[in-house]
């Protein structure tokens, strides 16, 4: 596992938690798991802090696409039959007025390499004896090989480990993570997207599958990551859904079906009633389902029939 | 070496980026860009492919853009 070119994140990652681990030992024993976890999860918070500008940034070219709204239904309108013709319109569009409202692929990717440093470091500190990668010195390993999250060991993994704790918690957090990644996904989807093609029935499918795989996949991979690995993860997952719920609750994208809700919100605090029907309840699939049909009504949002 | 790498693409975008939210900012996405990339080009269609990953970063305004070959666009029907 040791990838000499990943050296450099070894030390980055190893050095974030061990400062993070430097500032809370005072308040909560430098061999306590909850310094541990919390170092892990200081982790999460110091990397998606990062990444909030591109966040940011994305958000503002989504905000430019209220501009464009006629253009994307002329092309919607003119191609309605040919799908790759009319995403190709779409994103000719984008590059013309410079905006583009997807958040692109690079950065996903690198933030693979992150999770895989991480994965190597506190796997390392699950071995017997424990190996020692980027800055952790003996002390660091041996304490925390033996911190615990919630009575598991954070460096034990479902598979190499008998307590059953450990796959208690294992359990518990695979579930977290398919539970943030499916909810994160379906409120976007629903709720949070520009309708840009007739690909509902896409959606629809696609949907379902993430319903029955998330957890298995999730498992498949989950066996064998050690409780810190899941711990960042399902971190992360959180922060994802948190981030977007903020958005499409307060600042969503013009022409999806949270922008829709939220103008209606507003006009009818302003005591201007555009739509005669309440603003739907946003609680469960049925209901989020009824609402996106209730939009059919309005010509901005008229979906293809396929 | 080919087969595996396209074996692996098309795993991607059956049963893993489903999972992710839409993201891609050209047309065809990058993972489709790829297969058509390595099928063509072998080993040096990765490494299109993978030029292809570093440009579609958030600074860039992503757009149409097929593989070419003898100038010609290599358009496939999909994603």
């Amino acid at each position: 596992m040791d990838i000499a070119i990943l050296k450099p994140l070894y030390i980055a990652v190893s050095w974030v938690i061990m400062t993070i681990h430097g500032w809370l030992s005072p308040i909560f024993n430098a061999d306590s798991g909850v310094t541990w976890t919390l170092s892990i999860i200081g982790l999460v918070i110091l990397i998606r802090t990062i990444l909030i500008p591109l966040f940011v940034k994305q958000i503002k070219s989504q905000r430019a696409l209220t501009a464009l709204q006629p253009h994307m239904k002329t092309i919607q309108t003119k191609y309605k039959d040919d799908r790759q013709k009319q995403s190709e319109e779409m994103m000719k569009l984008y590059k013309e007025h410079k905006t583009n409202p997807l958040a692109s692929c690079f950065p996903i990717l690198a933030q693979a390499p992150i999770f895989f440093a991480l994965f190597t470091v506190l796997n390392g500190i699950g071995k017997t004896p424990p190996v020692k990668y980027g800055v952790l010195t003996q002390v660091d390993v041996v304490s925390a090989a033996q911190a615990k999250f919630f009575g598991a060991q954070i460096s034990q993994t479902f598979l190499g480990s008998t307590d059953g704790n450990v796959k208690l918690v294992t359990v518990f957090l695979i579930a977290f993570m398919s539970i943030t990644t499916f909810t994160t996904q379906r409120q976007l989807m629903l709720k949070g997207m520009p309708k840009m093609d007739s690909k509902n029935n896409m959606m629809l499918q696609q949907q379902k599958i993430m319903l029955y795989l998330f957890p298995v996949i999730f498992a498949i991979t989950g066996v064998n990551f050690p409780i810190g690995v899941l711990i960042y993860w399902s971190t992360t997952n959180l922060w994802t859904w948190g981030q977007q719920f903020y958005v499409i609750k307060r600042n969503p994208t013009p022409g999806s079906p949270a922008y829709e809700e939220l103008q209606r919100k507003r006009a009818k605090k302003s005591g201007v009633t555009d739509s005669d029907e309440p603003a739907p309840p946003i609680s469960s699939i049925e209901e989020n389902q009824g609402e996106l049909k209730g939009q059919r009504k309005q010509p901005k949002k008229k979906k293809k029939k396929k | 070496m080919k087969k595996f790498l396209i074996t692996l693409i098309n795993f991607y975008q059956k049963w893993i980026s489903p999972m992710t939210t839409p993201r891609c900012k050209y047309y065809p996405s990058c993972s489709s860009y790829t297969k058509t990339a390595i099928e063509n080009y072998g080993l040096k269609g990765l490494t299109m492919g993978l030029w292809r990953l570093v440009r579609c970063n958030p600074w860039s305004h992503g757009g149409v853009d097929y593989v070419k070959k003898n100038g010609i666009e290599l358009k496939k029907a999909g994603i």
